[in-house]
């Protein structure tokens, strides 16, 4: 069975399709009590029926037994080779459904023989009643030992699908929390940047924003080319204050001031303050906030910052007349349950091939100078210091993008 | 008129001479630049300015250590002090200056006509 797994490698199992093969180098005797253990696994897959493979499996065996009987009928039951046959579906009755299985087969092969009877005496063999009680004694025996060693095949099948599956989502943790930590890292390196970047850049800005301003008093209005350029100038000195500002949020030594607060109400005075942005865009509002959500740790600046953010992207993907679902919700889990909000407009989305990039710091899909690409790397960063997640992605069955965040309530115990 | 006095400190000489030119092209001020905290100080009893406006992070001694030997000598306390930093965000200071823990700071890059609104705030009169 080994030498049969090694020549299909590829073979995949149980939803983990080339975890194996994809450990980079895997060691020796890992590989090799992994390939048994595969052989096993292949083994109790390809034997358990399940549904319509179980109806199918039955009907194989009535057919092998009904086989069986007819070629036992045919020699008039003078050849006890064909009888012999009779084991095939007990055991295979045994090995697919167990002790019970074998049973059954045992049993209906024993009687499907039955009336062989007086034509075994007709043929003056030494068959007797004594002589088929025997012979079920045999199936029987044959078909319940059969069945107990599938039984214990099957456990042990089982334990090895549950160790595999462990195993599997070990890895995937694994991956995630390496990427988590090459992401930090990278943040981080970002953070230490910028700080020192930010004043470098600054003062050559300030320079430049005082030159545009003295330039722009000096020069006669009637000259409208020079004053324009300099209007231009001015408005480059804040686009790149901006992009630093940006910067300057990685860098700050992040430490929350949590205090235990009614997640609405953190969302109604976010809205208050865009409030003006959808009104101007004739955005529709449409609010769903769940009673009675239970209190959650929350720095209130950052966290506004973040709905902030998320409300803007919206208004921005939207552009004019469309509509923002804003919900709120518990959520029952272990260890804890969690409290969410759940965001949705009805912009036109975010191309499928972007999706994983979202939270990349410099992302982004905003045009040229209206868009940092930090803001969702931030926000991510601001959640999860919470402990809370953030998600994004398209709607299923609209157009538009759905935002799922979530804070973990504190355990009152 | 007579023209208030403003003292302008920040180690980069760029900022310094923006400063003057673009306060003294007003007519309402004279400006004297120092480009590091000791000069600054060393320049005050000559000068005697009815607003200092300076850099918080310079080389040798900074900003906040220059102020607080300014707010020590009773001959200039009184003189209010403006930090013009590239360390505060825009968003955490108004564009005409804030006050962060009894200092008042704008940001960097400020525009002129924000600077002169926080000038005539809090220059003495």
């Amino acid at each position: 069975m080994v030498r049969f797994v090694r020549i299909i490698p590829n073979l995949k199992l149980y939803g983990a399709p080339g975890f194996f093969m994809s450990m980079n180098q895997p060691k020796h005797e890992e590989n090799h009590s992994l390939t048994s253990g595969k052989s096993l696994i292949w083994l109790g897959r390809w034997l358990q029926p399940t549904g319509s493979r179980a109806v199918a499996m039955s009907v194989i065996i009535l057919a092998l037994i009904g086989a069986v009987s007819e070629l036992v009928y045919q020699t008039g039951g003078t050849s006890f080779a064909w009888l012999h046959l009779m084991y095939v579906p007990i055991i295979l009755a045994a090995a697919c459904f167990g002790i019970y299985g074998g049973i059954a087969a045992a049993l209906v092969a024993g009687f499907a023989l039955g009336p062989l009877m007086p034509m075994d005496v007709a043929t003056h063999l030494p068959q007797t009643t004594f002589n088929w009680v025997i012979r079920i004694g045999f199936f029987l025996l044959v078909g319940a030992f059969s069945g107990v060693i599938s039984n214990l095949l099957n456990g042990q099948i089982k334990r090895l699908r549950q160790t595999n599956e462990r195993l599997v989502q070990a890895h995937e943790d694994l991956k995630n929390a390496q990427m988590m930590l090459i992401q930090t890292a990278k943040l981080e390196s970002i953070g230490r940047l910028a700080a020192g970047l930010a004043h470098e850049v600054k003062n050559p800005l300030a320079v430049i924003q005082l030159g545009v301003d003295f330039l722009s008093r000096m020069t006669p209005p009637e000259n409208r080319d020079a004053i324009e350029t300099i209007q231009e100038m001015g408005d480059a000195v804040q686009r790149a204050d901006t992009v630093i500002k940006g910067l300057l949020n990685f860098s700050r030594s992040e430490k929350l001031t949590l205090v235990a607060m009614d997640l609405n109400a953190l969302i109604e005075d976010s809205l208050v303050l865009v409030r003006h942005e959808f009104s101007k865009n004739r955005i529709a509002l449409e609010k769903d906030l769940a009673a009675g959500l239970p209190k959650v740790g929350l720095d209130q600046g950052k966290v506004k910052q973040v709905l902030i953010n998320m409300f803007m992207n919206a208004v921005q993907a939207m552009g004019t007349d469309g509509s923002l679902s804003v919900k709120t919700f518990i959520e029952p889990g272990t260890p804890g349950q969690s409290v969410g909000i759940l965001i949705e407009d009805t912009g036109s989305g975010i191309p499928v091939d972007k999706l994983d990039k979202l939270f990349e710091p410099f992302f982004t899909t905003k045009p040229v100078g209206s868009g940092t690409g930090l803001g969702l790397s931030v926000s991510k960063n601001i959640i999860e210091m919470h402990g809370g997640s953030i998600k994004i992605g398209n709607r299923t069955g609209a157009r538009g993008v759905v935002v799922t965040i979530k804070f973990p309530v504190p355990n009152t115990n | 008129m007579i023209k208030k006095k403003i003292l302008a400190v920040d180690d980069e000489e760029g900022i310094t001479r923006m400063l003057k030119r673009n306060l003294e092209s007003t007519g309402r001020y004279d400006v004297r630049t120092e480009n590091s905290g000791s000069a600054a100080l060393a320049a005050l009893s000559q000068f005697l300015p009815d607003l200092i406006l300076m850099d918080f992070m310079m080389p040798g001694m900074d900003g906040g250590e220059v102020a607080g030997k300014i707010k020590e000598d009773q001959r200039f306390s009184q003189i209010p002090i403006v930090f013009l930093s590239a360390i505060v965000k825009k968003d955490e200071t108004k564009p005409t200056g804030s006050n962060i823990g009894g200092l008042m700071f704008l940001a960097k890059p400020v525009r002129l006509d924000d600077l002169i609104t926080c000038i005539e705030n809090h220059i003495r009169k």
